[in-house]
């Protein structure tokens, strides 16, 4: 078994990529059992995934708590819906999608840097502030640039598979997911990693001991927003219509409510957050807004009681049967 | 263009400013005492705007609609008082690791909380309250009778605000507490309670302007998101944490949203604020009026 892993794996590696490989089974195989429905309903739950995983590199281990996340997101579907359009009828030829979710990913990694650039000097509040300044911004941008976005009416775009059965968008959803795991994982565990985490606990001892405090914090916005540009891309062509509604603050709610509901700061804590809520809040569709009260009095109860979250729990439930503990997080 | 009409652009522009003033002296103060950003402040002035709407609709009756901002003033000065302290106060405690990301989340919470509850008590239906005063006349400008007494109703809040500030032993205590939380103590003054009463202020600030508003806007769950978008474009380029600034700075806002949709474009009406405020944010980082931030 050491020499199987041997080639370069640790044992949280070796964790890792157990505990995803798992994961990844068990999720490739529910479609089978799932209704369409239900397909689609954990489909999504992946987009949210990326969100909050992507986020949480953001919020929790770099401490730069942005409130633009979900108007990344946006901006990556956008870029890539508008390039499809626009591009395809600029150059005369098809702009095939292989290219566009790419470049909707690379467009919100670009505006991440440019706003990771611009809160560069700023702290706490009044980055977050600014993130939700520029939220707000684009939205409004989106619904008064109607020519070119079609703002309220809403831009319809192409579809990644032409079907209507949500299995093979399911799998795309769950790849992109396993691969943004994945790299926010080689991130946390690598010395970028550690740089981002003593940029959240202290600023100036960062600086003192030779952290590029600049580049590391650019760094995390490009990453985390291209991350949540992708998931929008992905997004973008499944659902197939794009609108400014989701660029309202209370897509950012939720993304926080899931963050927190998992456990922030903790790896697997917020992808257990997003799929939770999501799953639980169209299980219980019929009561749309019991449920969001219901997850804003179990964030504060979270938030004033465990701030571990459900992985927390999970994980303290797992280590009361020594053979299964779980994985680490930091 | 005509001198009426530009006077009657900048009356208007200066009107809509003294209207979003109370609101982003409410952020502000919230911020200058807690060194916090209220998230759910608009959800307060919802809730104004919805005891304002009982009152005027099911108690007293439209004449004496002037109740309804003590009314509402009181009942959300109380429950704000309640929230700080079982809410709020454990990131003073040493309980939270970061006071400002405990505040967001849980701001950010109770946003989700109160606006839910409000669709589920109230219904997604547009409320509209019945009119305070004719319509009526402002030098050139012909002004709507509730804008007018928007106006009249927040200068006069503010007077009382101001009066409160200067000259009672709570005012000077919240000043103190302003300037340094720390200090304050060795004076004797405690801050545990003192919070809860610059919260609930706060919180009930939001809500009276929420029930001098409630016949301007329309009231239903979401009438908090525009008066809160405002407040904080307001509150950043006025500079976190000055009141004067933030008066200034919603005059002029008013203002820009006025002359801007009259001369470029009614279109990007609401960008002006974030184009101002972005521009503001990277040539003066404080905001115009705003002091450094000192680090703890």
């Amino acid at each position: 078994m050491t020499l199987l892993w041997g080639l370069g794996m640790n044992k949280s590696r070796r964790q890792f990529f157990m505990t995803i490989g798992v994961l990844a089974v068990i999720a490739a195989l529910l479609p089978l059992e799932l209704g369409e429905f239900y397909v689609h309903v954990v489909a999504i739950g992946f987009f949210y995934v990326m969100l909050a995983v992507s986020w949480n590199l953001l919020a929790g281990y770099a401490g730069q708590l942005s409130l633009a996340h979900h108007a990344f997101a946006a901006v990556g579907g956008y870029g890539s819906a508008l390039l499809l359009q626009y591009g395809s009828e600029a150059l005369k030829i098809d702009i095939p999608l292989w290219i566009c979710i790419p470049f909707g990913a690379f467009v919100a990694g670009l505006v991440g840097y440019g706003l990771g650039s611009v809160c560069l000097n700023m702290r706490r509040i009044y980055l977050a502030v600014t993130t939700w300044a520029f939220a707000e911004s684009f939205r409004l941008w989106v619904i008064s640039e109607y020519e070119i976005t079609r703002g309220d009416l809403g831009l319809s775009t192409e579809l990644i598979f032409d079907t209507s059965d949500p299995t093979p968008f399911y799998y795309v959803f769950l790849a992109g997911t396993i691969f943004c795991l994945w790299v926010v994982f080689e991130i946390i565990r690598s010395p970028a990693g550690f740089y981002l985490r003593a940029l959240r606990d202290d600023e100036e001892a960062a600086q003192a001991m030779g952290v590029d405090t600049v580049r590391w914090k650019r760094f995390a916005f490009t990453v985390s927003s291209a991350m949540a540009g992708f998931a929008g891309t992905l997004q973008a062509h499944y659902i197939g219509l794009l609108t400014p509604t989701p660029i309202k603050f209370n897509e950012m709610a939720i993304i926080l409510i899931m963050v927190i509901a998992g456990g922030l700061r903790s790896f697997w804590g917020p992808a257990l957050g997003a799929m939770f809520i999501q799953v639980v809040s169209e299980a219980l569709r019929d009561y749309s807004e019991y449920r969001m009260v219901l997850f804003a009095v179990m964030v504060i109860i979270i938030m004033r009681v465990y701030r571990e979250g459900l992985f927390g729990m999970l994980r303290d439930g797992m280590a009361k049967l020594p053979s299964l503990s779980a994985s680490g997080s930091t | 263009m005509d001198l009426t009409s530009f006077t009657q652009y900048v009356l208007s522009g200066l009107v809509i400013g003294v209207i979003y003033a109370l609101m982003a002296v409410s952020i502000t103060f919230v911020h200058g005492m807690m060194k916090i950003v209220n998230w759910s402040m608009g959800e307060f002035y919802m809730i104004g705007c919805f005891v304002q709407y009982l009152l005027v609709t099911r108690f007293v009756g439209p004449d004496l609609w002037v109740l309804g901002i003590p009314v509402a003033f009181c009942l959300v000065f109380l429950f704000g008082m309640g929230i700080q302290r079982y809410l709020l106060r454990p990131m003073f405690m040493g309980e939270a690791e970061r006071l400002d990301e405990y505040a967001t989340i849980i701001t950010i919470t109770l946003m989700v909380l109160f606006r839910n509850l409000a669709i589920i008590i109230g219904g997604p239906y547009q409320y509209s309250v019945p009119d305070y005063f004719p319509p009526t006349d402002l030098g050139p400008l012909p002004i709507s009778g509730n804008r007018f007494m928007a106006l009249v109703g927040t200068v006069l809040i503010l007077g009382v605000f101001y009066f409160v500030m200067k000259k009672t032993w709570a005012g000077r205590a919240l000043q103190g507490m302003s300037q340094n939380r720390i200090g304050i103590q060795t004076a004797g003054i405690n801050v545990r309670r003192l919070d809860e009463i610059a919260f609930g202020i706060g919180v009930g600030l939001a809500a009276a302007a929420g029930a001098l508003l409630a016949p301007v806007f329309l009231v239903w769950a979401e009438s908090g998101s525009v008066p809160t978008m405002k407040g904080f474009e307001i509150i950043v380029i006025g500079g976190l944490g000055s009141i004067p600034g933030s008066i200034i700075a919603a005059l002029l806002l008013g203002l820009i949203e006025s002359l801007g949709s009259v001369y470029i474009s009614s279109v990007y009406r609401d960008l002006f604020g974030f184009v101002f405020l972005i521009l503001i944010l990277v040539f003066r980082p404080n905001g115009l009026f705003g002091e450094r931030e000192r680090l703890a």
